[in-house]
């Protein structure tokens, strides 16, 4: 069974009065160890595709199932419980607090999910992004690289079913991002998660499993390898 | 042109975009604004009108012979027919009761046959026979008439209207004889002949005041000296108006008080602020750095800044004018009562709200917006352009110099220690207010340190205990340790002063109290029902104190005199009382801690007296030293056997045996009556008997309890003003932390939005607004306490020493005080509920990806 499925999913906006129409009538499914490159240009959907598998949004027509669970059919509390389980998010700003340590960065989720001792598993986490020491730290004692390691700690705490990464090596250098991309697919793969990866990178779309090329809100072309 | 479009674009329009945070801010301003011009025009309103119409209608005599306990009427005569051209005007001067409305009135008597044209004209012009010349004979006539009165337009009768006075306490009626013009009310009052009324007061053979019109030439101390060599040696001819100004000295220390109270809302206004100006600057970095980099000068950015706060403080201080006349109307009402209890006759003026006030406002809405936004702005003028827009916004929030600003708030602790053990300037405590504001800017120089090494240590903490949200919000507060500081500078202000009156008036309140306990033995007490102040001493009918004393049940009956005086050109008050009765009966407190067996005894019959701790501040006298009395005629010096604590009255009070006064004031009627009932009889039966035997005077008789009730009443009747203002400055900055709290959210809404991402449920961050301003509150609250009990050792043994020379002993009022604590921190927390919900509404997507 598939992890994320989209069924003829649309979804329109309203900016400044005039309708956008972000995603048009588009299917998809992912499984669990399937690692998604999601590419086009900007504007082309990507991050709203991400927000709606995210369970952050609601498709305007059509279905998002994560693990099953239609997100239309749930309320604010259900969706954040969705996402406490099943979604680890990382973003190309890293969007660390700067007011906590590595540590409490990546325990972050478990802590707001009611969890309690979450240090053996962020200690853990850390291990599996290979910054196992660096816990103590504060985020600004980091290189970018780094940084982004916490925050794919951080999305893998909770141990989600799916990882949505948005841009993940945007703010990279290339070395460092190809690190990044190489660090998802291994544990996209240990861990038997599925990975979507909104992403303009060449390297990015050529590591991945399935390649899935957006235009104009809708699928131009999947790519499965 | 140019540059002051470029102003609006880039400093005034941001305003509009943000328009309740900004709204918050102008009524901060405002609300300080408001507080000091209000207690300003109340204060004068309040405290000039006890200038009355004894003055108003005083007319152009230059001068005035007076005495303590009424000038002998043959001075009259002497005057009178010196060989001078002297206009001489004997004045009979109290208050009556109209006992139809309840309207206590100036009552003045003067000699109508000699002066009264005026008077009889007004009647003439007010009565329908006036076109007869017969009619005008008949007013002429009636002008000696013992029943007749003359009475302001303003009081509302008519001529021939028959009215009942209550004076002293009997009632009297009397018939209006003429209207005279009283336009704006402050001349009303009740006239009639001298003769009638030194009947109706009791006071045969003497008058209260001479006023004198004296040619131009020689000067008027010249005339002054010429006028002594014929007056008795008690008697004092002196400029007219002296006990107004007396009366203004007195009144300094009063009105000192209370315009620094109102300055506190402004105080925490300035530091609200400073804390919009620090956001904007932050806010506003790259900008400045684009600015700065496109050829704006210093200068030019130093004065956007400030160009902004004066904006602020203008929009505030013209919401104040219109706030501050309002809030003026309720103050008055307070202020006036409280200067009748403790100070002198007064009667609300008008409010005026004239030129000079509308420059105050403005001066104080600008001055201060400007003055507190000064050190923000010149940080904004000193950005260098690069930093400025290579460097994020975190770096020049937690710019903060801990250590330097800890060492900086020791020397001022240092400095308001010693400023708090300086002697009073010219009369004010003036060091003693400095050493307040130096500990005041000690505690915001300290706050960084104490806001940091607060949350340092109890984040985790709070995590464990409340929650994940809990530590988020502490360490948010950490890590904008600058505007969190200030923050809790602001509240920590109002609630330390908060804190420090309301130790003080709880100390003072329980000082009042033990007082009382020693200070009102008797069981029942009788006065006139006829108005009474700190300054109208009306009397009860002679005789009557004897038959109380008579009657079956009462043990012992004690007469207490009191004259208004004037003693080294500051007003008081002259005592007496039957010692006798005193000695076996009272526990007083004295300074030197004799038993006051032993200190009366040194004052029967002797010409030795007793003086309060306000009269020895004042006068700079002590146990041992000798004090000059004028007594009608007759000048005597006295002893002062020793000093008694007194917290009736401000003025200062001296206290003689009643046959020492006796002898030079022969006048027998008592002010009030001390009732003693014998162990062995009921109260109540004794009460009735004594009702009976009075029921033909108007007289007011109160039990023990009754009269510590009323004196309670009036002692929280004159600190409700100092609440109201207390609650003012809360309030102001209870609406600074709601202001801050949705700055704060609107900074933070990238961070806000990114815990919706990791699985935060609307609830959550709405707890972690909650909790931010919870922790604000308590952060607070702890600071305010602890510099709000500093405060309160100054004013209680620094500022009231200096002001009112009370010695009041130190009291926890525990219960109002944590009270008071709770509703603030409850105020401060429900402060964040708008935020929170700004916060809850945040679209995590839009602002998460938002840069």
């Amino acid at each position: 069974m598939p992890i994320l499925s989209f069924e003829d999913v649309s979804k329109d906006y309203l900016t400044d009065g005039q309708p956008v129409h972000a995603l048009k009538g588009l299917s998809l499914n992912v499984k669990r160890g399937e690692f998604v490159a999601l590419v086009g240009r900007s504007g082309c959907g990507k991050s709203t595709l991400l927000n709606l598998a995210g369970a952050m949004d609601f498709p305007t027509t059509g279905k998002v199932l994560l693990d099953g669970v239609s997100t239309s059919s749930l309320k604010d509390n259900g969706l954040t419980q969705l996402r406490r389980e099943r979604v680890g998010f990382i973003f190309q700003s890293f969007q660390l607090l700067h007011t906590l340590t590595v540590f409490e960065n990546v325990e972050l989720p478990l802590l707001l999910a009611g969890k309690h001792n979450p240090r053996e598993a962020a200690r853990e986490r850390l291990a599996w992004v290979e910054l196992e020491g660096l816990g103590d730290r504060h985020p600004h004692q980091l290189s970018g690289g780094q940084m982004q390691r916490v925050a794919v700690a951080r999305a893998l705490i909770h141990s989600p079913s799916l990882l949505l990464a948005d841009e993940p090596t945007g703010n990279l250098d290339t070395t460092t991002g190809n690190v990044i991309l190489e660090l998802l697919r291994r544990l996209t793969r240990e861990q038997n998660t599925a990975t979507i990866v909104a992403t303009h990178s060449l390297e990015a779309a050529s590591l991945a499993n399935t390649l899935v090329r957006l235009r104009d809100g809708k699928i131009e072309e999947i790519t499965r390898r | 042109m140019p540059r002051f479009l470029l102003f609006y674009r880039l400093m005034v329009r941001p305003l509009f975009r943000e328009p309740l945070r900004t709204l918050l801010t102008i009524l901060a301003i405002a609300l300080g604004v408001a507080v000091v011009l209000a207690i300003d025009l109340a204060s004068d309103a309040a405290t000039g009108s006890f200038r009355s119409s004894m003055e108003t209608l005083a007319g152009e005599n230059e001068l005035e012979v007076v005495t303590s306990g009424g000038v002998p009427e043959y001075v009259v005569g002497t005057l009178a027919t010196l060989a001078y051209s002297i206009r001489v005007s004997p004045r009979i001067e109290d208050y009556a009761v109209i006992t139809d409305t309840k309207k206590s009135l100036p009552l003045m008597g003067l000699d109508l046959i000699a002066e009264g044209g005026a008077y009889a004209q007004s009647a003439l012009q007010k009565t329908a026979e006036s076109q007869t010349q017969s009619a005008s004979e008949q007013v002429f006539n009636r002008l000696g008439d013992a029943d007749g009165i003359w009475v302001g337009s303003s009081v509302g009768y008519r001529t021939s209207d028959r009215v009942e006075l209550l004076i002293n306490d009997r009632v009297r009626t009397y018939t209006v004889r003429g209207v005279y013009p009283d336009s704006n009310g402050n001349e009303s009052a009740i006239v009639m002949d001298l003769a009638a009324a030194q009947h109706a007061l009791g006071r045969y053979g003497r008058v209260d005041r001479i006023l004198l019109k004296v040619p131009e030439t020689p000067s008027l101390g010249d005339w002054q000296q010429r006028l002594r060599t014929v007056l008795p040696a008690g008697v004092e001819v002196r400029l007219r108006g002296t006990a107004t100004n007396e009366n203004r000295r007195m009144l300094a220390a009063f009105r000192w008080n209370l315009r620094l109270l109102s300055c506190i809302s402004l105080i925490v206004g300035a530091f609200l602020i400073y804390n919009t100006i620090s956001v904007s600057v932050v806010r506003r970095r790259p900008e400045i750095g684009i600015a700065r980099s496109l050829g704006a000068s210093r200068g030019v950015i130093l004065s956007a800044f400030l160009g902004e706060a004066a904006c602020l403080g203008l929009a505030g201080a013209l919401i104040g004018l219109p706030l501050g006349r309002l809030m003026a109307t309720g103050a008055v009402r307070l202020m006036a009562a409280t200067v009748e209890s403790l100070y002198v006759s007064s009667r609300p003026g008008i409010i005026e709200l004239n030129g000079a006030s509308v420059l105050l406002a403005l001066a104080i809405g600008v001055g201060v917006a400007v003055a507190s936004s000064y050190s923000p702005a010149r940080e904004a003028s000193q950005v260098s352009p690069v930093e400025a827009m290579a460097r994020g916004r975190r770096e020049y929030d937690v710019r903060v110099h801990q250590a330097r600003d800890l060492w900086l708030a020791l020397v001022l602790g240092l400095a308001a220690a010693a400023a708090s053990r300086a002697p009073a300037v010219a009369g004010k405590p003036l060091l003693g207010y400095l050493a307040a504001i130096l500990l005041v800017a000690a505690s915001a120089l300290a706050m960084p340190a104490f806001v940091d090494a607060l949350t340092s240590v109890s984040s985790n903490l709070l995590g464990k205990v409340f929650g994940v949200e809990a530590m988020l919000a502490s360490r948010t507060l950490r890590a904008s340790l600058r505007r969190t500081s200030v923050l809790v500078g602001a509240l920590s202000t109002a609630i330390a002063m908060m804190t420090a009156v309301g130790i003080m008036v709880g100390s003072f309140r329980q000082t009042v109290v033990l007082w009382m306990s020693d200070q009102l033995p008797a069981d029942l007490y009788l006065r006139p029902a006829g108005f009474a102040a700190a300054d109208r001493h009306p009397t009860i009918s002679s005789g009557v104190a004897e038959e109380v004393a008579k009657l079956p049940g009462v043990a012992a009956v004690e007469r207490l005199r009191a004259y208004e005086i004037s003693y080294e050109d500051m007003p008081a008050t002259l005592a007496s009382a039957d010692l006798n009765v005193r000695r076996s009966h009272r526990n007083s407190d004295f300074f030197s801690g004799r038993p006051s067996e032993q200190v009366l005894a040194e004052l029967r019959d002797s010409n030795a007296v007793i003086v309060s701790e306000p009269f020895t501040y004042k006068h700079h006298l002590k146990a041992g030293d000798s004090l000059t009395l004028s007594l009608g005629a007759t000048q005597a010096s006295f002893r002062i056997a020793d000093v008694y604590y007194d917290y009736s009255s401000e003025r200062g009070s001296i206290l003689m045996d009643r046959q020492t006064m006796l002898r030079f004031l022969p006048d027998p009627a008592p002010s009030n009556v001390a009732i003693y009932v014998s162990p062995d009889a009921p109260l109540e039966i004794v009460r009735a008997e004594i009702e009976k035997a009075t029921a033909g005077h108007r007289v007011l008789l109160f039990s023990n309890r009754d009269l510590r009730a009323e004196a309670m009443r009036i002692f929280d009747r004159t600190f409700a003003i100092t609440y109201a203002l207390e609650a003012v400055a809360i309030i102001v900055a209870v609406m600074g932390i709601a202001g801050a709290l949705l700055a704060l959210v609107i900074d933070r809404r990238r961070e806000l939005g990114l815990l919706r991402f990791l699985g935060a449920a609307t609830w959550q961050v709405r707890k972690l607004i909650l909790m931010e301003a919870s922790l604000l509150g308590l952060l607070a609250n702890l600071a305010g306490l602890a510099l709000g009990f500093v405060l309160s050792l100054i004013l209680i043994y620094v500022v009231n020493k200096q002001s009112f020379g009370w010695t009041i002993r130190f009291h926890w009022p525990v219960e109002i005080l944590f009270g008071a604590l709770a509703v603030v921190y409850g105020a401060t927390v429900l402060a964040g509920l708008y935020p929170a919900q700004v916060a809850v509404r945040l679209n995590p997507i839009e602002v998460v990806h938002e840069d």
